[in-house]
């Protein structure tokens, strides 16, 4: 199995470590309900190393992302982060990624998924020649190049991230311009600090994946263990996998392989805000919405998981996407997956659970919000 | 890693983490310290109804964590007399005192399935070596 950098912390801090993307993993550390208030009252952290970084460059490296990608992420300035699908031509979903432009042009990482890494610069690969064929104007220097191995990523969640930056920065010896640019950024934008250990970057984004305020710093994989332990002495909580995605369920954020696959596409997945049709794309025409998700909450104990079946007026119209106990809202809550034409005014669902059906309610995403 | 468990020589186990404990013809059923310690702090925590009929091997309870669902099984045959109704308001009983909260009491119906149960040394075996 790999290994990320930080993993020799992992199993020092006594985490119960799982398989995950091919990587041994932290799935908690204290207790995932623990770990969830902390993010949301504190500061905690993440090891989130196994996420991909994809470099694309070249001339033509914007028309292409372009192309491939759900939305335009070229012609707004530099210093911002893009969320996007990678798509299939048929319209299904690759995967869903962060890109950050680096130069005014032909510079981006793609920040993918661990569990699709492999696939997606497969797929960047053979559908370049198809963009090369459709674009007899575009110059043919488009670079791709996974630098996953390269990178540590280390997210820091939670209302007291931006105090525990500035204390980190300023430990480490950074400029105070830079520590106030970093502090000063607003929601996906990013600062980069090119050669920051030989020819690798320290990039700095305020981004995640748990509805919190919040950073990711990439760092050569060799300084990711002085910045985490000097992140846990500082006082953030060591958060795992398992608080992760209850994280970003509760924050209402699709999954790549519950909301979002090769079949749901991102329309069925509830992210058409990362979605621009009226363009030239490879996707074009075939963006049809197959799917809606619906948000519930249980009305007593019941817990929805995965693959629940989802009834509504006593007749079955879906089932779970994701599911799970909220330690913030101390309820369960889930996504079901119905039909898009399903009305719209229904606010009484049943979810099979343990061979019983219990009642659950129609509610609103985010189920948790940062200014509750 | 090693977590230290905790295993009573009052009772019997099985092979999937339930403790029975016998009085008379009455087998309390519980969960052992291994297996809270391996589904972390519990959330939901029922007990099939009292007057269930189960055989060995059935469904006797689910318990559930933040991101883990769980059935626990009847070590025994027999008819389900008295279900803990507290674990429904206070799952984390089983978390803080797994030896001290049943989660269901069976009538015993063929007491040689006793026998089968792991002997606590045995049973320790089985935690050391899983860990």
């Amino acid at each position: 199995m790999k290994k990320t950098p930080l993993h020799d912390k992992h199993l020092a801090l006594n985490a119960k470590m799982g398989e995950y993307a091919g990587f041994d993993m932290p799935i908690q550390y204290a207790g995932i309900k623990e770990e969830v208030l902390a993010v949301r009252e504190k500061v905690g952290i993440f090891d989130v190393s196994h996420m991909g970084e994809i470099r694309v460059t070249g001339t033509s490296a914007d028309a292409f992302l372009n192309w491939v990608l759900s939305r335009d992420i070229s012609g707004k300035k530099t210093e911002l982060v893009s969320y996007a699908i990678l798509l299939y031509e048929e319209g299904g979903a690759v995967d869903d990624l962060l890109a950050y432009r680096f130069q005014e042009s032909g510079d981006y990482w793609l920040v993918v998924n661990a569990a699709n890494k492999d696939k997606d610069f497969a797929y960047l690969n053979d559908i370049l020649p198809v963009f090369y064929e459709k674009h007899p104007e575009a110059v043919k220097d488009v670079k791709i190049v996974d630098e996953s191995e390269f990178y540590a990523q280390i997210a820091v969640q939670g209302p007291k991230s931006p105090e525990i930056m500035k204390a980190l920065l300023e430990e480490f010896g950074e400029a105070p311009e830079f520590i106030e640019k970093v502090l000063a950024m607003k929601g996906y934008r990013m600062q980069r600090k090119p050669n920051f250990k030989g020819e690798l970057s320290m990039i700095i984004s305020r981004t995640g994946y748990t509805g919190e305020d919040g950073f990711e710093i990439y760092l050569p994989a060799a300084e990711a263990g002085r910045f985490w332990d000097a992140l846990i002495k500082l006082g953030a909580e060591p958060a795992g996998l398992g608080a992760r995605d209850t994280l970003r369920l509760e924050a209402g954020m699709p999954l790549y392989g519950h909301e979002m696959s090769q079949e749901l596409n991102p329309l069925d997945a509830g992210v058409g805000f990362a979605v621009k049709t009226d363009r030239p794309f490879i996707a074009a025409g075939n963006l049809v919405q197959h799917h809606k998700l619906i948000p519930l909450i249980s009305e007593g104990r019941a817990i929805p998981r995965e693959g629940y079946p989802v009834f509504a007026d006593g007749k079955e119209v879906g089932h779970i996407s994701s599911g799970t106990f909220s330690p913030t809202l101390g309820k369960g809550i889930a996504y079901a997956l119905v039909d898009p034409a399903f009305p719209d005014e229904v606010e009484e669902f049943m979810v099979e659970v343990h061979r019983k059906e219990q009642p659950f309610r129609k509610t609103t995403a985010p189920f948790v919000r940062r200014d509750r | 890693m090693s977590v230290e468990i905790d295993v009573r020589n009052d009772r019997v186990y099985t092979k999937t983490h339930e403790w029975v404990l016998v009085e008379g013809d009455i087998a309390s059923v519980g969960i052992s310290d291994y297996a809270q310690k391996e589904l972390g702090d519990l959330v939901y925590a029922e007990a099939e109804p009292v007057g269930s009929e189960l055989s060995k091997g059935d469904v006797i309870a689910s318990v559930e964590s933040v991101k883990m669902a769980e059935d626990v099984y009847s070590p025994v045959s027999g008819e389900i007399v008295e279900a803990n109704e507290s674990i429904e308001d206070a799952p984390d009983q089983l978390n803080s005192a797994p030896y001290d909260t049943w989660i269901a009491k069976v009538k015993l119906s063929d007491p040689s399935e006793l026998d089968e149960l792991l002997k606590p040394d045995d049973y320790r075996k089985l935690c050391e070596e899983a860990q």
